[in-house]
């Protein structure tokens, strides 16, 4: 009964961080006593781990989703070549 | 103009453009969630590299993306102050558009499968988001914007990008499933 308590708090914990766990970002860096915290429930909890796996899963289809436009080669072509000309373009 | 005055301008130049060009195709991306067409995003992002120029003196060096995301983000709020601003990430925009260019002409099995139905059930999913959520989505997971960078853009604290992000994701992971996003694990 203590134990399946403990897990549920421990999961609940672990939901909240997951992302960030996963992100990695600069911006909200998990403590490395956090890290070790999810890594350690995560080899041990098959539902957190499937969470884990979903939220991997969901961010690969994103970063291949063709739905959004993408810049035209020209386009940026151009905007390079407009680097160079700031000075001149400045000083209208 | 001046001998030396020509030298200042070419080493500012020259440094400008070491900060900036690497950053010029996210800026183009964004720029068109903003202008929901190419030329306006092409002139929005020429613009901002104006000012970005006019200000590199008030700029500190670091996070050069954050700023210049901030810069285009002022600057398309100034271009349309006379017309009410469209949310980032504007869905006509994203479900009128092509697919990406260079796209592998021989997927693997599994680009085959988030191209394919994975695709389509995401579409129909991202659709039914608040814009809110989605724009956080969308800039962190489709344009891979670090959660500084995408709340330069939605000119929101970075608290409330991870809030919307956390909350976008969940929504998203609930709508397509555990057979749809890992189909075959834990069978």
């Amino acid at each position: 009964m203590k134990q399946s308590l403990r897990q549920m708090i421990t999961c609940h914990w672990s939901a909240r961080r997951i992302q960030r766990y996963l992100d990695a970002d600069p911006s909200a860096p998990l403590t490395p006593g956090e890290v070790a915290k999810i890594e350690a429930h995560l080899a041990m909890c098959e539902k957190c781990t499937q969470t884990a796996a979903e939220h991997l899963a969901l961010h690969r289809a994103l970063s291949h989703w063709p739905g959004v436009p993408t810049p035209d080669a020209e386009s940026v072509d151009r905007l390079r070549s407009f680097l160079g000309h700031l000075p001149e373009e400045d000083a209208r | 103009m001046t001998e030396g005055q020509n030298d200042v301008d070419s080493a500012r130049t020259l440094a400008f453009r070491e900060q900036v060009e690497p950053e010029i195709e996210v800026m183009l991306r964004v720029a068109m969630g903003l202008t929901r067409n190419r030329p306006d995003a092409e002139d929005l992002v020429q613009e901002s590299l104006l000012r970005a120029y006019r200000a590199l003196d008030r700029f500190d060096g670091r996070h050069p993306r954050a700023w210049l995301l901030t810069i285009v983000r002022h600057t398309h709020l100034n271009m349309q102050r006379r017309k009410r601003p469209d949310p980032v990430g504007d869905w006509d925009l994203v479900r009128d558009s092509r697919p990406a260019f260079g796209a592998s002409s021989q997927p693997s099995a599994e680009d085959a499968h988030l191209d394919g139905e994975l695709s389509e059930q995401l579409s129909d999913a991202l659709s039914e988001l608040d814009p809110r959520f989605r724009a956080a989505v969308v800039l962190v997971d489709v344009h891979d914007l670090s959660y500084a960078e995408a709340a330069a853009v939605m000119g929101v604290p970075v608290g409330t990008v991870m809030s919307r992000l956390s909350r976008g994701r969940d929504r998203l992971r609930r709508r397509l499933g555990p057979q749809t996003l890992t189909p075959g694990r834990f069978a």
